[in-house]
């Protein structure tokens, strides 16, 4: 709070302040205030001149004393102006400026770059310190104004309103009087005066000097108390002078002093002139004593706005203001500008060609289809066939079909009709039905269309068999409307379906061969395993399940002889040489009888076989005990089984499968799959000898032959062929069927080319000079539709006699056994599924041709009984006839 | 009814069967009429009271259809004159008997002077029977079933017989009537495999034997003085060795023919010339031999020519039968592919399949041609029936079947068929002689 202290009325009385005494007053430190800060800020009411020089005071309760005691000090300068800060505020601000001391550095820093000076006294060092502002163009020391706001003296405490009160009869005095007078007449002139300062008289933008009109000094920016000793104190615009203003004597001040209110809030300008400070002038004084920003709108403790920071920010938005250099332009972005522009001007650049917009969709429906551009490649839509008189709803007479056609016509099938309606006729268009196929129609349209080929072939001739092949798998993938998709691959490629056909010899051309069932051999009561033709091809010899082993005469069917054995017969084989009348058999579990039937047989035959097997008893039969351990034991047979034909009895470890001879009739070899390394022996039946060729063999031995005419030996096992040279004792090759499991294995008599059959229905026809991998595979292929159009069963029959891979009609379980016929080019396999099939195999003996393999003939009679089919088969050794046993207890002859 | 009864032939009847010869003229007869049509005009211009039924023949041929078909099929128009040939038709062949064997029966060969049957069977005997139904003889000497029977002679008191059998041998033994024993005249060893057939010329001075050895032995009929070969001591045959009747000689063959490169299974004389024999084999060829020159005339390797694709066909099918006629001098030949086929071995063509007879459904093992008919003849197959052919038409004329196999029960193969004198003998796995009546 502010608080003036009205002088007191005799203090005044007392004091006439002497000049010279002021003059040291003035040379009190003092502050030179200039407001710098806004342009706005005006500094006081003190007419526009830069500085408004203000008389220090001394403290206020200096002043109140010297007012209490005025007597005493007369030397103190009276006229000073003397506002006493309120030492509380003084202390809330200071502390309030320590605190912030530090904050406001910048501020001060900011604010000292201004272009203002600007002298700053430490701000409330002291509470009791006075600022005095001396006015520089203070001339008059006398003339001392205390200032004093009326508005703040009403603030004041009643007491001191007591004072005020009083001060107005205090300080009557004679020159104060004069003054007061003139005053008054200042006062009925400063009521307007102060009116007119509520006007926007001053306006803070601009320096205005129209206050100045009247009096204008012209004497210059010099210091005034060169004329103190002149009674001008300069020149006016017309060059005379200007008189010093009239002063009172101090008593006359006094008086005025005391009459006038305002006195304490005038002060003398330059020229001497009284100028009354208004409310707001008085208030940036005290700012300025105060040490504060004049600018009262000023606030400078306004929220810091914090344009750069170290901070980084999450959302980098930013307010700063755009450096400079966005906006210069870029040197380098004007040469490639430039570049861009020649490279127009030259033609380098052209516009780039507005493309057409495709339409997002397209209109299905409409009739005025544009027709589109001829593409070398294009291939129209086949066109719908234009209708005909008949399918008029009211067509002439000769076209209805008699009853008879319709009859036809509804007897054939479906795709086989030549046109899918029948004429009809109706007394008019009113009475025509709605057309029932119409949708089924549309379809099979639309499937037309869509499997029509969009691409011509122009491939004149096809290699024929492969790629029917391939056809064949594309018309397994494609399952429906294979009509359609014939139909267009015929018509685009010009192509007879007959000429693809290759030119495969019918069946008929390429008789004999077994074609109807002749004789079934009846008396086994169990599963015939196996059997065997004698060389002579008169006699068959069977083993069975029964536990017999008989022999038959082919021509009749006459079981000859029987051997009951006790077991299960596993092989049989005839020795293959003419001379000798044997064969062996794998009865039960590992053994090998050899019996000479005595049937059919001639003494001397007999003897000669008698001979032939007993040779080797007697000299090796003592070393045959001596050596050690062997795989097999070579015994003689009991005298009852002599007379029953058995001549020998070898005694394996486990149960044969499979005998074979050698060509000549002296060796032959066992297969004991379960044997391991002794799975495979070679017997020699002269000596009584047994050799096991492979030290070790791999996989499971299936099937073992000798060939018909070199000394080679072949090992099937499970998955591979391996072709052992007996001689050399190496192996030659290893045949790779590609079947899971082989079951069995032949030999074309010529020796070069092997058949297995496997149990994954597969036969594979293997060439030996054409490498390991099968010049063909047979196997069972699936029809996939049951009903099959027209074209397609010319197909299916195509691919039957193609035969690469897919026969549709081939084995469909596993295949037990395949068969080479001796001297016709036939072979055959047996299979599960009760049936037989009999193949034209021709082998040619030029090398470049290749084998002719033409299925032939299915032979069907076996049944299946607990899902095993035909066990066994084999071509009679001299005719086209070929036999089956099977699992139902028959042999049947096929001729 | 009208259009047709117009429709007339002009026909001439002609016969070769004196008795019934009508007059040679012309006559007018309806086109529609089939065989018993034409046999009761043919009895009423005979004017018999008993009718005969006739067949009749056009160009050879039987009239199977009707007068007409036979014209539009032969092309002719009614106007022409068509001359038929009738003939006394043959009556369907009757059941007589039937004999049981214990056993298959492989051959019959009757003599119909005595009325005696020779029946060889697989129970390795051999029997006589007689029209009764009685087995006057067994012979039991084979070791094997017996394939082939013959008569080498029958006269009033005693009959000689022969008998080929799978043992390898072929017996000649001696049946006396009077005093019921039977002897072994010879045995003919020197056949390696089962001997298959047996024939004794016209002359009854040699017989031939077919053998699986694939050779044709010719042996003399006359009985040896003593063994004529060695005997092949083996201890297999030991128990045959006691067996053995001192008065047994073996004997060994005249001549042996060999040229069949497979088993031999039929041989046949020539039922004027003894010279000549036919033999059939599994090498699909019928062979002509000169017994005396023993060379091999001519093989007929079997071909049929065939119409439509003028080309020769090499039918490849093993003969098993053969069987020659003394009237027409053609050979039949039974195969293992159900058909007859006739040949004429006087051609000198290799493919004279003269007439190729389909009508069984299993193979054909044995055929014989009628004694007294030069048309006639009958095959037995082993589908079980037997059937009676005039190769004047191309079907069967009669069909005979075992009961059973008539009724489809079962299928029993028939081994053996011969017609000798008015009956014809049939036996087969049902091991039943049976005789049928067959009359001219």
């Amino acid at each position: 709070m502010k608080r003036v202290r009205p002088v007191p009325k005799a203090a005044p009385a007392l004091q006439p302040p002497p000049k010279a005494n002021k003059k040291p007053n003035a040379t009190k430190p003092f502050v030179s205030v200039a407001i710098a800060r806004a342009p706005s800020t005006t500094i006081g009411k003190s007419n526009g001149r830069p500085s408004a020089s203000i008389t220090p005071k001394r403290p206020l309760k200096q002043q109140s004393n010297s007012l209490e005691h005025g007597e005493d000090s007369d030397d103190e300068e009276f006229g000073d102006v003397t506002i006493d800060m309120g030492p509380d505020e003084e202390g809330d601000d200071d502390s309030e400026q320590e605190g912030d001391d530090e904050d406001f550095e910048d501020e001060e820093d900011f604010e000292g770059s201004g272009n203002d000076e600007q002298e700053v006294f430490p701000i409330g060092e002291d509470d009791d310190e006075k600022s005095e502002v001396n006015s520089a163009g203070r001339e008059e020391d006398g003339s001392e104004t205390e200032e004093e706001d009326g508005s703040e003296t009403e603030e004041e405490d009643g007491s001191e309103t007591e004072e005020d009160d009083y001060m107005p009869g205090d300080s009557l005095d004679e020159e104060e009087l004069k003054e007061e007078d003139l005053e008054k007449v200042a006062m009925s002139n400063d009521n307007g005066a102060y009116k007119k300062k509520l006007l926007p008289e001053i306006d803070p933008v601009y320096d205005s000097d129209s206050s100045t009109e009247d009096v204008t000094n012209t004497v210059g920016n010099i210091p005034l108390e060169w004329y103190n000793d002149y009674p001008h104190i300069g020149y006016d615009l017309d060059g005379k002078k200007v008189l010093r203003p009239a002063k009172g004597d101090e008593l006359e001040k006094f008086l005025a002093t005391m009459d006038d209110p305002d006195t304490w809030r005038s002060v003398t300008d330059r020229e001497g002139k009284e100028v009354v400070l208004n409310d707001e002038e008085l208030d940036i004084i005290r700012r300025l004593q105060e040490g504060a920003i004049p600018d009262a709108g000023y606030d400078p403790y306004e929220p810091t706005v914090e344009w750069f920071t170290s901070k980084v920010e999450v959302m980098p938005l930013t307010a700063k203001p755009e450096p400079k250099r966005r906006f210069v332009p870029s040197k380098w972005e004007a040469k490639t500008i430039m570049k861009i522009v020649r490279a127009i001007r030259e033609g380098r650049i052209v516009p780039r060609k507005t493309t057409a917009q495709k339409p997002s969709y397209y209109n299905l429906w409409t009739n005025d289809d544009k027709p589109r551009e001829d593409h070398i490649m294009h291939i129209p839509a086949p066109k719908m066939r234009l209708p005909e008189h008949d399918e008029s709803y009211n067509p002439p007479a000769e076209y209805l079909p008699t009853e008879k056609e319709r009859q036809e016509w509804e007897a054939t099938d479906r795709e086989d009709r030549p046109r899918n309606y029948l004429p009809m006729k109706y007394s008019s268009l009113r009475s025509v039905p709605a057309y029932n196929r119409f949708i089924q129609e549309r379809f099979e349209r639309c499937l037309d269309l869509y499997l029509a080929p969009r691409v011509r072939k122009n491939r004149a001739c096809i290699p024929s068999c492969y790629y029917l092949y391939s056809f064949g798998r594309i018309l397994s993938t494609i399952s429906h409307n294979t009509t359609t998709f014939l139909f267009y691959w015929n018509q685009q490629l010009n192509i007879d379906p007959e000429s693809l056909i290759p030119k495969l010899p019918s069946p008929k051309d390429l008789q004999p061969f077994p074609s109807t069932l002749s004789l079934t051999f009846i008396g086994h009561t169990n599963r015939i395993r196996c059997f065997s033709i004698d060389p002579t091809g008169l006699y068959l010899l069977s083993g069975s399940d029964d536990n017999t082993l008989r022999m038959w005469e082919i021509t009749t069917g006459r079981c000859l002889h029987t051997w009951n054995v006790d077991d299960i017969v596993h092989f049989v084989a005839w020795n293959p040489n003419r001379d000798l009348w044997c064969f062996a058999a794998s009865v039960g579990h590992g053994r090998v009888v050899v019996i000479s039937p005595p049937e059919a047989c001639s003494p001397e035959l007999a003897a000669v076989t008698d001979v032939y097997l007993r040779a080797g008893f007697a000299p090796i039969k003592g070393s045959v005990d001596g050596e050690k351990d062997k795989a097999v034991k070579w015994a003689k047979p009991t005298e009852q089984e002599e007379e029953d034909g058995y001549r020998l009895v070898i005694q394996h470890s486990q149960s044969v499968k499979q005998i074979t001879w050698h060509r000549k009739g002296d060796y032959f070899a066992t297969v004991a799959p379960d044997a391991q390394n002794l799975a495979v022996l070679i017997h020699q039946t002269t000596k009584h000898q047994t050799q096991s060729p492979f030290k070790k063999l791999k996989g499971l031995v299936q099937r073992a032959l000798f060939h018909p005419i070199k000394p080679i030996f072949f090992v099937a096992t499970q998955r591979y062929v391996r072709v052992y040279n007996l001689m050399k004792q190496e192996l030659v090759k290893t045949l790779q069927t590609g079947v899971k499991w082989v079951s069995s294995l032949d030999i074309h008599p010529g020796g070069d080319n092997v058949i297995i059959g496997s149990y994954d229905k597969r036969l594979c026809w293997f060439d030996m000079d054409l490498g390991v991998k099968p010049y063909r595979t047979l196997r069972y292929a699936i029809y996939l539709s049951v009903h099959i159009p027209n074209p397609m069963r010319l197909w299916i029959h195509i691919r039957i006699y193609l035969c690469h891979t897919y026969i549709p009609s081939y084995h469909s379980q596993a295949i037990r056994q395949v068969s080479f016929h001796r001297r016709y080019p036939l072979f055959a396999s047996c299979s599960d599924d009760g049936s037989l099939q009999i193949f034209h195999g021709m082998v040619y003996s030029d090398l470049l041709q290749n084998p002719l393999i033409v299925p032939v003939k299915i032979l069907r009679g076996h049944e299946v009984v607990n899902s095993l089919g035909v066990l066994h088969c084999e071509f009679h050794p001299t005719q086209p006839w070929i036999f089956s046993s099977g699992a139902d207890g028959s042999i049947k002859l096929w001729t | 009814m009208s259009q047709e009864e117009v429709t007339q032939v002009q026909v001439r009847f002609v016969t070769q069967q004196r008795k019934y010869a009508v007059i040679d003229s012309a006559i007018l007869v309806p086109a529609r009429l089939k065989r018993y049509g034409l046999s009761e005009i043919v009895n009423h211009l005979l004017g018999s009271e008993n009718p005969v039924p006739f067949d009749f023949l056009i160009e050879g041929q039987f009239l199977r259809t009707s007068l007409s078909e036979y014209l539009e099929n032969a092309g002719l128009s009614t106007e022409n004159l068509i001359t038929i040939e009738y003939v006394e038709s043959m009556l369907p062949p009757t059941p007589m008997s039937s004999f049981q064997h214990d056993d298959w029966i492989s051959s019959v060969k009757g003599f119909s002077q005595h009325s005696l049957f020779l029946t060889g069977s697989y129970d390795n005997y051999v029997r006589i029977w007689n029209t009764s139904g009685e087995c006057v003889s067994t012979f039991r000497d084979h070791t094997a079933p017996v394939k082939d029977v013959a008569w080498l002679e029958v006269d009033e008191t005693q009959a000689t017989c022969l008998s080929a059998s799978q043992d390898q041998s072929v017996l000649a033994w001696q049946y006396s009537f009077s005093s019921d024993d039977q002897t072994v005249l010879y045995e003919c060893k020197g056949h390696k495999a089962s001997v298959e057939s047996v024939a004794v010329d016209p002359s009854k001075q040699h017989f031939a034997t077919a053998s699986w050895d694939s050779t044709i032995k010719i042996w003399t009929s006359s009985i040896p003085t003593e063994d004529e070969t060695d005997y092949v001591e083996d201890a297999r045959h030991k128990r045959r060795k006691t067996h053995k009747t001192d008065d047994r000689k073996s004997k060994s063959a005249a001549s042996t023919l060999e040229g069949h490169v497979g088993p031999v299974s039929s041989v046949v004389f020539d039922s004027q010339d003894a010279n000549a024999l036919y033999s059939g084999g599994w090498d699909h060829s019928v062979r002509i031999w000169d017994v005396e020159q023993r060379v091999n005339v001519s093989t007929k390797v079997m071909t049929n020519h065939d119409v439509n694709t003028n080309r020769i066909q090499n039918c490849e099918k093993v003969v098993y039968g053969i069987a020659h006629s003394p009237h027409s001098k053609l050979l039949a030949s039974g195969h293992a592919d159900k058909t007859v086929r006739l040949w004429d071995p006087r051609a000198d063509d290799v493919t004279v399949v003269k007439l190729t007879l389909i009508s069984h459904t299993l193979w054909v093992p044995t055929v014989s041609w009628s004694p007294t008919s030069a048309y006639m003849l009958v095959s037995g197959s082993y589908d079980g029936t037997c059937k009676l052919w005039d190769i004047r038409s191309k079907a069967p004329v009669y069909t005979i079947a075992a009961p059973l196999v008539a009724k489809g029960e079962a299928t029993k193969k028939v081994f053996t068929v011969d017609w000798e004198g008015e009956r014809i003998l049939s036996g087969g796995e049902d091991c039943q002689l049976r005789i049928h009546s067959a009359k001219m």
